[in-house]
């Protein structure tokens, strides 16, 4: 079968893989990298549980073949704290109580987290825009709402 | 009141989120396993069909491929829930029922050979005739989906209460209505998935459930091992919502493989096959007869309710009930006769859900909105009237113990302004009252109660080992948060081992809204027990009367002397030292009457306890294009006391999304058998963008047996947004609507029948 080179960053550290041509970015992240945090939820792209961050934007890695990420960057939820230290946005989803069965977690975490680096001090309607990409079966979304807007009024001081 | 407890009420962090926010809590699908295999099910492509022969000798020649099941290989045992509805092989013997019955099982070295080798499992099929509407497989000469059941007909609840003919003759006013509401899929973020492994004669499963305990038992029976030696372990559920509570055939198929290969197996359905081939919910189509006093009192209900259960029993007997349950647990019929007919179809199987009855429910309170309107009276001045107090019974026979439908009513009433906000509608606006009551734990045996053994090690922290089970609703973080309460350590003190049934006592499992009623209860009891046995050794070593000693930040204290205090740890290590450790056991049986039977006997004590609640919506209607929004909701949800007071909240608010949102879009769509909408892009399920603002009201009514004063968690939200939101609409547009869901379409068809038939 054809083969092609890759080579990406995950999570800041330079992966090089031989990837068949049908493979998905989430099959890679998942089975090769053992990259478990983004979860396949629907395959086709509608549900948002298998966001990664592609050169900072949220992604459906279930539609991505990983053939096409040569060169780029991705950050998965693994990727997300530095070492013991949690990103602000998933402490606030912690705080806030916005995480209940914890499937479309990483992905709502990664959205919210690109918003907020685009556009430090969203209003509730782009967030509520914003995640509206994903699908939480189990909150609601209010406190997901909550816990990103908690999140832009700490990390960045009234101007 | 607020202070009386330590953690117990608090908006605490929960303590499998951390987990889950980094992406280190593993599902089912993420496991790996060494030599693990990987499973594919060849599921049928007709909807009612003979088999009338299997060959599987192409596949097993195939590389890659270490092993192929099918029915030869299970051991001829039906899946039923109870004695009397075991009609499911779980892998088709002789007769396929349903598009998607699984037929035989592969596993492979990987997923393309195992696919490759579902292509070449040859299997002879004889189509027979099929029926898929409810009505017209209970017809005389309809196709017979079993032979045990005449007319297709899979349960008949009947309940009877009263004299219910002479009170509907006597009625100043009777109204008779028909509701219909489609089947829904539950949409379980996570699609099911299956990792078998078997060596030495045990096997293991990683599955998402709702009860391992059940799920044990079951697969005992289906594998005809001794439950010994199967083994369903801890693993984290992607969603429940009534989904995950009873065994799947994807269980038996990949424990079939595991054992057959020698190797782990994986099985992973796909969005499409989860829809397909897992259980959904009930197309219910419900009749509903109400008669009344000139004052607004209910003096007769009768319905006929027809559930189309799809090709096997699954719950049958709870899902042809709990419909009704939740609605005469909130309100007083004296006369009533229900009559629930759960009807066989050549589809998939149907299950409960967690807002399971929408027809039913939805129908019923805007029939009593139709009613109120004539009898001049409000919504809630009606609900009030006839809702269930403290001390009363409902119909057949429960009573209850703590809550009633009156406060929830006046405390969303109040916090939703229901008067004022009544008055000020505008054209195209409305607003609607829903309201249920909803059992703790269902009657299930000896299964009914729960068990937990707590330690106290070295160092003063302490092991919990409890069978609950924790779908996504935070239900492990109540156990440890409970245990913190109790032994006075902080949470992080707290060891958790749960949902493993080698390691775990019996628990009901978390759906019957049992868990922080009965599982929290018996958590609660064996802590008290090992604070017993601490206190006793304290007061011997501090020379200090028990009845004065206390526990609190890993600390025995006096309640009355300061400075007389000593570490917990010393007291657990004195105790080691005398050869007693401190080790308990605490349970919790409800008080259930074990003679009732959903079928046979319907009267009697159904739950412990009961949580009574009630959601007020606000829509607006355009009448031009038929589509309905949701911008405001309040619902009011009497938890008994709030464990984790943020959890709760979590609980309301998902639920008005399931439930509330749902109503303008969530149905299944079927031609022919075929599920049409079987993924999440014809499936649409709400986002954010669709959310109403929601206030969550918790209501405490100290519930005297619950721990803490607790009941369950959210779920009357759930079976009453629903009701809500049609209600609403019914205010907004004035005409009625049978037809759920609440799409444009049907909107506007209710519309023009109103304007032809000159409907109120």
């Amino acid at each position: 079968m054809e083969r092609f080179k890759v080579n990406f960053q995950v999570n800041g550290e330079p992966v090089e893989l031989d990837v068949r041509p049908s493979e998905t970015l989430l099959e890679t992240l998942r089975d090769r990298l053992e990259l478990t945090g983004a979860k396949e939820g629907c395959g086709l792209g509608a549900c948002g549980s298998c966001t990664v961050l592609l050169d900072g934007l949220p992604t459906r890695s279930c539609i991505v073949l990983t053939a096409e990420v040569d060169g780029s960057e991705v950050t998965t939820i693994e990727g997300l704290a530095e070492g013991e230290k949690l990103d602000p946005v998933q402490e606030s989803f912690m705080e806030k109580g916005a995480v209940q069965c914890g499937f479309c977690t990483p992905g709502m975490i990664l959205t919210a987290r690109s918003l907020l680096d685009r556009n430090p001090r969203p209003t509730r309607e782009d967030i509520i825009r914003s995640i509206s990409s994903n699908v939480c079966r189990c909150t609601g979304y209010k406190k997901i709402v909550e816990a990103v807007e908690a999140v832009s009024s700490t990390e960045t001081p009234e101007t | 009141m607020d202070r009386e407890y330590t953690i117990i009420g608090t908006r605490m962090t929960r303590t499998d989120s951390l987990a889950k926010v980094t992406g280190r809590a593993s599902f089912t699908a993420d496991l790996k396993l060494p030599r693990m295999l990987c499973a594919k099910v060849l599921r049928s492509p007709h909807p009612h069909a003979k088999i009338l022969n299997i060959d599987t000798s192409k596949a097993l020649r195939l590389p890659g491929v270490r092993a192929v099941v099918t029915a030869a290989d299970a051991h001829g045992v039906k899946w039923g829930v109870f004695r009397y509805t075991q009609d499911h092989p779980m892998i088709a013997v002789d007769r396929v029922r349903y598009v998607g019955e699984d037929v035989a099982g592969v596993a492979a070295v990987d997923e393309e050979t195992a696919m490759e080798a579902l292509d070449l499992i040859q299997v002879d099929y004889e189509p027979l005739p099929a029926v898929f509407d409810p009505e017209e497989a209970m017809k005389e000469g309809a196709p017979l989906i079993h032979e045990e059941y005449p007319n297709n007909v899979n349960i008949h609840v009947h309940i009877e209460v009263g004299k219910v003919d002479e009170a509907f003759a006597r009625a100043h006013l009777v109204r008779e209505d028909t509701f219909h509401a489609p089947g829904e899929a539950y949409s379980t973020l996570e699609p099911y998935a299956v990792v078998a492994s078997y060596a030495n004669g045990y096997l293991d499963l990683w599955v998402p459930n709702a009860g391992p305990h059940v799920r044990a038992k079951a697969l005992s029976n289906l594998l005809k091992m001794p439950l010994n030696k199967v083994r369903v372990r801890r693993i984290n559920v992607g969603g429940h919502f009534g989904s995950r509570s009873e065994v799947s055939p994807g269980d038996l198929v990949t424990s079939l493989l595991a054992i057959k290969s020698g190797c782990p197996v994986k099985l992973v359905l796909t969005r499409e096959e989860n829809a397909t081939c897992t259980r959904q919910v009930h197309d219910i189509k419900a009749t509903i007869k109400t008669g009344v006093n000139k004052d607004g009192t209910i003096t007769a209900k009768e319905f006929r309710v027809v559930y189309d259960g799809g090709a096997y029993s699954s719950t049958g007997p709870i899902a042809t009930s709990i419909p009704y349950y939740v609605y005469e647990e909130a309100y007083r019929f004296p006369n009533v006769r229900y009559d629930g007919y759960r009807v066989i179809t050549n589809k998939g199987i149907r299950g409960m859900y967690g807002c399971h009855g929408r027809a039913f429910l939805g129908g019923n309170e805007m029939q009593l909105d139709m009613i109120a309107r004539e009898l001049g009276m409000d919504p809630m001045e009606i609900r009030i009237k006839n809702g269930l107090k403290v001390g009363e019974e409902t119909a057949t026979k429960s009573v209850i113990i703590s809550g009633g439908l009156e406060e929830p009513i006046r405390l969303a009433a109040a916090k939703a302004n229901w008067a004022e906000r009544r008055a000020g509608l505008k054209e195209g606006e409305g607003i609607g009252m829903g309201c249920v009551a909803v059992m703790c734990g269902f009657p299930m045996g000896f299964r009914s109660g729960s068990a937990c053994y707590v330690k106290l090690n070295d160092d003063g922290q302490a092991t919990i080992v409890t069978g609950i089970c924790d779908t996504g609703m935070g239900n492990e973080s109540m156990a440890i948060q409970i245990a913190s309460e109790v032994l006075g350590i902080p949470v992080e003190d707290i060891n958790l081992v749960n949902a493993d049934t080698e390691a775990t006592n019996l628990d009901p499992g978390a759906y019957s809204q049992a868990a922080s009623f009965v599982g929290g209860n018996a958590v609660k009891r064996a802590c008290e027990e090992a604070k017993r046995q601490i206190l006793s050794f304290a007061a011997a070593k501090m020379n200090h009367p028990v009845e004065d000693l206390d526990l609190k930040d890993r600390t025995v204290v006096s309640k009355t002397d300061p400075l007389k205090k000593m570490p917990m740890r010393w007291i657990v290590r004195e105790a080691f030292f005398q050869g007693k450790p401190i080790a308990a056991t605490g349970a919790y049986m409800p008080k259930i009457d074990f003679q009732r039977e959903w079928v046979k006997n319907p009267y009697g004590q159904m739950a412990g306890t009961y949580s009574f609640g009630c959601s007020v919506a606000q829509v607006t209607v355009d009448r031009e294009t038929g589509q309905i929004r949701v911008p405001y909701f309040v619902a009011a949800h009497d938890c008994g006391n709030p464990i984790n007071t943020m959890a709760v909240e979590g609980q309301m608010e998902g639920s008005v999304l399931q439930a509330g949102v749902a109503v303008l879009a969530e149905e299944t769509r079927w031609s022919q058998g075929w599920l049409l909408n079987p993924d999440l892009l014809e499936y649409k399920v709400p986002l954010a963008c669709d959310m109403p603002e929601i206030e969550p009201v918790i209501v405490r009514s100290n519930d005297p047996e619950g721990p803490f004063g607790a009941k369950e968690g959210g779920l009357t939200t759930r079976m009453n947004a629903y009701s809500a939101v049609v209600c609403a609409a019914h205010n907004a547009l004035g005409v009625p609507l049978n037809e759920f869901p609440l799409t444009p379409d049907r909107v506007l068809k209710a519309l023009n029948a109103a304007k032809s038939g000159g409907e109120s």
